[in-house]
């Protein structure tokens, strides 16, 4: 996957970079928008990451440019602004996606890989997700973990299924809050370790292998293997 | 939309400058008619007292040359006859002229010698003697038979009898009479136009005060680049706007200035904040897990909070001075409250504490959905930290007048008396409160970006109770919920 970063920090860039190398994208980084223009028209990238505030242009003037120039690769946009633009909100609406600086690294890959899936042909929709021996029937919202069936309810099934599509993932707590229950918030109390609390007594309970883990400062990860 | 047709047109202001202005304009003109009739009755009197003092003299000179034989009455009489065809002032039409002027001589002894008008002359000598009238100074007599008092002239002739002149004063009367009824149609004519043109002038003013009104009502967080209109007019509604318009430049350039000041302060603080966090994520994922992890886990739990504190203090800073930006779409309510105690409830049984939500069903208004959310989770997350275990909380959502109210109460130990004053200021806290103190200054914040209020109290029975009203945003909104109440029953 060919990556273009755009992105006038020095600091932030060299940890993006190497964050996302070692997520296995190839990375070409440029500091303004003059040189991502040229980057963009000489190689076809996989997907763009680009600063709002750039020296020399709006990293959405530049958004608007590439697309003029026939860039189709979808875009993430990093903003350090304190309101969402209305432009922002067409490009997102238009199917590219942002994230307010400072971010989890998780988050950000997690959106710059729904940014490429959204992109590719469509992806399977599988009835059953099944991760080790743990399974999840989607019809008839049951899971299952060996032989046994886990009495989960309603919520701690949409958790169980969200922290299951991203197995072997890290998940932030403000992921989980935004997918699973539609909220960009950042409450001051420990609510999302609770529910993962309460739902891993009930999948990793009977002294099996533990499944879900906690990253401490980081989140959450279902093992896979 | 007019305020026209909203309020009858007595309670307007145009009708009662009006009705003022009307009231010392028909006082004026009153005046000034009352003065008139005084002047032209003085001058009528005046006349009609020369002539009979003129024509009292020329009928004494007559009696007085006209020798005292058979022919004397005759002579005298026919004088007197004529002088009272010479009448001033006299209605032509009238044809019973000969009553409106009597001629008598009255000897010194009292008696009547010579008579000449309507009638014997008993009852105007009977008058004459009761009243005493000096020579030369015309008075008013009033005769028993006669409705109007006669004006009369007397003089002494050598022969020392008396000669008397009466006038009625009916002509008079009756040339007043009809100025005062002319008078009184001309200034009813002259108040009637008066009130017209102050009325029409002033409500034409008064329309365009109205304007700006309605138009600086209408700038709100929304618009505030909006201006009221201006007049081409160099009065003072044109100043008005004009002002207006300078006052809105002023604001409109201070929140611009703030926005600007609250931006780059976010822009420069977080551009650090992102470098840090992903350098203490890299070192984390690097460190194996454990005592040589903790550092940077709780460093990174520190960053997020002073991320949080720093977001809050710039929208509790913006909502202060009126200027928070908002981004309106439609929220359910009812919805997002049973969300959010579905997301807390396990916290909440966590610590021991019961969570009760009453609603009146689905409630939807226009607001900025972030910034709700996150004043939701605030309230929750209030109540989260300052209750002890065993205690209830009770979410009611309603519906009163065109506001919603979203009440959160607890039979815990409420808020303390020394921040009770203080509630929704900046860094104030419970005393075993471990936040950054922005929670109800955040919620207060919010709620007044929305054109709503947050009241805090303690409940009489124990317990905090804090009360959100937001106004609900158009008619159509009003309805869903009674619409949703009864699909629910």
């Amino acid at each position: 996957m060919r990556l273009l970063l755009v992105e006038d920090e020095i600091d932030i860039q060299s940890f993006l970079r190497s964050s996302l190398e070692e997520a296995g994208y190839q990375v070409e980084a440029a500091a303004d928008g003059k040189t991502a223009e040229r980057l963009a028209i000489d190689v076809p990238f996989d997907i763009l990451i680009v600063d709002l505030g750039l020296p020399d242009m709006d990293g959405i003037s530049l958004i608007l440019r590439l697309r003029q120039l026939g860039v189709r690769a979808p875009v993430l946009i990093l903003s350090a602004r304190r309101s969402v633009d209305d432009r922002v909100r067409g490009l997102e609406q238009g199917g590219d996606d942002y994230l307010t600086k400072p971010f989890a690294l998780a988050e950000l890959l997690a959106r710059l890989r729904n940014l490429l899936k959204r992109n590719s042909p469509a992806a399977s929709d599988a009835t059953r997700l099944r991760v080790l021996d743990l399974e999840l029937d989607l019809l008839r919202r049951e899971a299952s973990r060996g032989d046994e069936i886990l009495q989960l309810t309603q919520q701690e099934f949409v958790l169980l299924e969200y922290l299951c599509r991203n197995a072997g993932r890290v998940v932030t707590r403000s992921m989980i809050l935004d997918k699973v229950w539609g909220m960009r918030i950042q409450p001051d109390t420990n609510v999302v370790d609770v529910h993962i609390y309460r739902l891993r007594g009930k999948v990793d309970g009977n002294g099996q292998q533990p499944l879900i883990r906690t990253l401490r400062g980081v989140g959450y990860v279902l093992k896979d293997r | 939309m007019s305020s026209k047709t909203a309020k009858p047109i007595m309670h307007s202001a145009a009708w009662r400058i009006s009705l003022w202005a009307t009231l010392a304009f028909a006082c004026g003109t009153m005046l000034v008619f009352v003065f008139l009739h005084r002047f032209v009755a003085d001058d009528i009197q005046r006349r009609s007292d020369a002539w009979l003092s003129g024509e009292v003299e020329v009928l004494a000179d007559v009696a007085e040359r006209t020798p005292k034989n058979a022919l004397y009455d005759r002579v005298v009489g026919e004088v007197a006859e004529l002088a009272g065809k010479e009448v001033p002032n006299r209605d032509l039409s009238e044809s019973r002229s000969n009553d409106s002027v009597f001629f008598l001589q009255a000897g010194d002894d009292g008696s009547l010698k010579l008579w000449v008008g309507a009638g014997t002359g008993e009852a105007n000598l009977k008058a004459i003697q009761a009243h005493r009238i000096v020579p030369d100074h015309p008075t008013d007599l009033h005769v028993q038979g006669f409705e109007v008092p006669f004006r009369v002239a007397s003089t002494r002739i050598d022969d020392g009898s008396y000669i008397y002149l009466g006038l009625s004063e009916r002509d008079e009367l009756r040339v007043l009479g009809s100025l005062r009824v002319r008078f009184f149609l001309l200034w009813l004519l002259l108040v009637l136009f008066g009130f017209g043109i102050v009325f029409f002038t002033t409500r034409r003013m008064l329309s365009h005060v109205r304007r700006i009104t309605e138009a600086a009502s209408r700038i709100g967080h929304a618009d505030l680049n909006a201006r009221v209109p201006t007049t081409e007019r160099n009065d003072e509604v044109g100043h008005l706007a004009l002002t207006l318009n300078r006052m809105l430049d002023r604001i409109e350039s201070s929140i611009h200035q703030l926005h600007t000041i609250t931006d780059s302060l976010a822009h420069d603080l977080r551009s650090p904040l992102t470098a840090i966090r992903g350098k203490l994520e890299m070192s984390l994922s690097a460190a194996t897990q454990g005592e040589q992890a903790e550092p940077i886990v709780s460093a990174i739990e520190e960053l997020d909070r002073l991320t949080d504190f720093l977001n809050k203090s710039l929208d509790v800073a913006e909502a202060k001075a009126d200027a928070l930006r908002l981004t309106r779409s439609e929220i359910d309510l009812d919805e997002l409250l049973r969300v959010m105690t579905d997301l807390y409830e396990p916290s909440m049984a966590e610590k021991g504490l019961k969570i009760r939500l009453r609603s009146v069903g689905s409630l939807k208004i226009e607001a900025d959905e972030a910034l709700i959310h996150r004043m939701i989770a605030n309230l929750f997350d209030n109540e989260l930290k300052h209750l002890h275990a065993a205690c209830t909380v009770t979410i009611r959502l309603q519906m009163e007048d065109e506001a919603m109210t979203l009440v959160f109460e607890d039979d815990g130990p409420g808020f303390s008396p020394e921040v009770m004053p203080h509630l929704f200021e900046r860094r104030v806290k419970g005393r075993e409160s471990n936040g950054h103190g922005l929670g109800l200054a955040f919620i207060d914040a919010v709620a007044r970006a929305h054109g709503g209020t947050v009241t805090a109290c303690n409940r009489e029975s124990g317990g905090a109770q804090i009360t959100v009203t937001l106004p609900v945003a158009s008619n159509e909104h009003a309805r869903s919920p009674i619409a949703a109440m009864l699909g629910a029953s």
